[in-house]
């Protein structure tokens, strides 16, 4: 993305804005750039009709946003919707980056770290410290150890990721597996608990605790430099390995670097909101489609997964009110005909 | 290898599985997560021995190592004759969302306050036709057909979303959440005998038709053509045995619930020991059915004393690591 030969203004390359802010040479995308104030524009509306929601005006809203208002409203917003709206934005991101990620890692759209099982590991781990094991470890980082153990075994036994549908299957025997003891530990406890633990396992913003958040908003800081640093190996992760190495990628090294990059917003995410997989099959998809199918668009993935995210909460929300339904039963039965329809319709077999 | 060694070769395989299965049965009425030790548990068997082990054997055991055979049977012919009917080695009625499709219309029946078994047992079938029609939508689509991976992921989709309108009903409804959430996990203790009345008719019903079907598959796997010019009728063929398939599927999740990766397990280990051939290898999965169901059905109650694993979970831990080394294989191999 940097140009290092000097250059005016006028020679940018078709597409792009030549940038240069004290010394630095920036070549920025334009219809990428376009795309992401798009979503940023998508994701303060989206935001704002879910805060200011049901019983609360708009107006009063933006009021008690700055701090005027009566009791009532300043907790309703300040306690309970922007904690859960900032919640809904960072786990969305994440996701979103995971996803964008793993689906280049494996050049396969259908790799989404949902599909893969990470997701799984990392839920499986975290209901194991609610339900079955007592630990000191917070559940972020047992989500972690969990996401990071699906994730080095299926890339382990998928053959290094450098066969993407071996990657995919591997992976769902994985996910399978570790669906299968988290369902154990939810019906070996009892009632109570399984309650407790079971709108966190199809993923809900219900169960976040600020901590967990903070957890999250550290990890992405680090981690989504990281993945727009490591964009230029990503673009060229898609063509064949032979032509990725006659380029200049270590492969063996991108792709753990994107894996482990992959596996940290994930767990974190994870752990906010449960697993909401299909966010991270959808947003890079709608990231591609906006900004032309161009590169790897990680920062427009994680602005779509955002806005998705709070999206599907805010119609979780209040679609069924009184009874809120878990973002992840939204995603999931809105994503899943959509993955479906990806299915059949590519006519590329095996699609990697 | 001469056709009579072939045969010999099946008729000793046959013979090793029969007496592997009848040894589990024993197994399984002797071991269990209860009190009783081994010991009392045969003595319980010859009809002497104290009240409770004589009815712990009786009772409880022994229904549940007749379900256990039953749901292997169903659950093995199942998962082969889908492999032969979609060609494709992934196969499996928990993989492809047929038992999803089963086990959500049973859930539906529940919500909605059907408690008769028989009605279970109908609309668990109703469920897994519906599941096995999508297979063979699938399985038709230009490219997607050939291809074994996508078939899978579409099976991981479609369960996803029935997966989460099952979740929509629970959260709704605490009664039905308390039933279901042992029954989507699969389980062979603690059914009423009456479920048997009802699984052996389904699981008859499901054989014969399937059973019927072997011939024309063995030859559907030269290819259409090649089927065609031996006088067989492809379509008719493929549904009539995806039909059987959502018979027996149905059978075995109204009996036991979901029991992930047992159809793809079966198959898998009766083409290692008699070949390819769906006519040879449907016998001895009607065998090895039974065998793995018992085995994973004992180790359930063994694992985790006093208490049990569900079997769905045994099963999974058994099965991941197959599918895991039917991917890695040299390359997908196609049926």
């Amino acid at each position: 993305m940097s140009a290092t030969a000097p250059a005016s203004a006028n020679d940018a390359p078709r597409g792009y804005w030549c940038l240069r802010p004290a010394g630095l040479t920036l070549l920025v995308h334009r219809r990428g750039a376009w795309a992401g104030l798009l979503l940023t524009a998508m994701i303060l509306a989206i935001a704002t009709g879910s805060l200011s929601s049901g019983t609360i005006p708009l107006a009063e809203t933006v009021a008690a946003l700055a701090g005027i208002g009566d009791p009532v409203t300043l907790f309703m917003l300040h306690e309970l919707r922007v904690p859960r709206l900032v919640a809904g934005l960072l786990s969305g991101a994440a996701l979103g980056v995971g996803g964008c990620l793993l689906q280049t890692l494996a050049r396969n759209r259908l790799a989404t770290p949902g599909i893969i099982g990470i997701d799984d590991g990392a839920t499986a781990f975290a209901v194991a410290s609610i339900v079955a094991i007592p630990t000191s470890l917070a559940p972020p980082m047992l989500a972690l150890m969990g996401a990071a153990t699906a994730a080095a075994l299926a890339f382990g036994l998928g053959g290094g990721g450098s066969r993407g549908y071996r990657f995919i299957v591997v992976g769902i025997a994985i996910g399978a597996l570790f669906g299968a003891i988290t369902n154990f530990m939810l019906a070996r406890t009892d009632i109570d608990a399984a309650n407790l633990a079971y709108p966190w396992t199809v993923g809900s913003l219900n169960a976040r605790s600020a901590t967990t958040v903070a957890t999250l908003a550290a990890c992405l800081a680090v981690c989504l430099p990281i993945a727009k640093m490591l964009g230029r190996d990503l673009q060229l992760l898609r063509f064949s390995d032979a032509i990725a190495i006659g380029l200049g990628t270590r492969l063996r090294r991108t792709r753990i670097a994107i894996l482990i990059v992959t596996v940290f917003v994930t767990a974190t995410a994870v752990a906010v909101a449960g697993p909401v997989g299909l966010v991270s099959l959808a947003a890079p998809e709608i990231a591609r489609h906006l900004t032309g199918h161009r590169g790897v668009p990680v920062i427009n993935s994680a602005l779509a997964g955002a806005m998705l995210m709070i999206a599907a909460d805010w119609v979780g929300r209040t679609a069924f009110a009184p009874v809120e339904i878990p973002v992840g039963v939204i995603t999931a039965v809105v994503g899943g005909p959509y993955l479906l329809w990806i299915l059949l319709r590519e006519p590329r077999p095996g699609g990697g | 290898m001469s056709k009579g060694g072939a045969r010999s070769s099946l008729r000793r395989t046959t013979a090793i599985c029969a007496v592997m299965v009848a040894l589990l049965m024993l197994a399984s009425m002797l071991f269990g997560a209860g009190s009783i030790t081994p010991l009392d548990s045969w003595h319980a068997l010859l009809g002497r021995g104290s009240e409770e082990s004589i009815f712990i054997v009786h009772e409880l055991r022994w229904p549940r190592t007749i379900l256990a055979i039953v749901v292997g049977i169903a659950l093995g012919a199942a998962g082969t004759i889908m492999q032969a009917a979609t060609r494709n080695p992934l196969a499996e009625p928990g993989l492809l969302g047929v038992s999803a499709g089963s086990s959500f219309a049973v859930v539906l029946a529940i919500y909605y306050g059907a408690d008769a078994v028989g009605v279970h047992f109908g609309i668990a079938i109703l469920g897994a036709l519906a599941g096995c029609f999508l297979v063979l939508l699938t399985t038709q689509m230009r490219g997607a057909g050939t291809d074994p991976v996508r078939l899978v992921l579409a099976g991981a989709a479609f369960s996803s979303i029935l997966m989460a309108v099952t979740t929509l009903i629970l959260l709704h409804d605490q009664r039905t959440a308390d039933e279901i959430r042992f029954w989507v996990i699969g389980a062979l203790g603690g059914r009423p005998s009456s479920y048997l009345q009802w699984a052996f008719p389904g699981l008859i019903a499901g054989l014969a038709m399937v059973g019927a079907t072997a011939a024309a598959l063995a030859a559907l796997s030269l290819g259409e053509k090649v089927a065609m010019g031996l006088g067989h009728r492809p379509v008719f063929t493929r549904v009539l045995a995806m039909t059987g398939v959502a018979v027996l599927v149905g059978t075995a999740t109204a009996t036991a619930g979901p029991i992930a990766f047992a159809g793809l397990i079966v198959p898998y280990f009766a083409r290692r020991l008699v070949g390819p051939d769906v006519r040879r290898a449907l016998p001895v999965a009607l065998l090895i059915g039974p065998l793995i169901l018992l085995l994973a059905d004992i180790l359930s109650r063994l694992a985790v004393r006093p208490y049990e694993l569900p079997i769905g979970v045994v099963t999974a831990c058994i099965g991941a690591p197959v599918l895991i080394a039917v991917v890695r294989s040299h390359r997908l191999p196609r049926l």
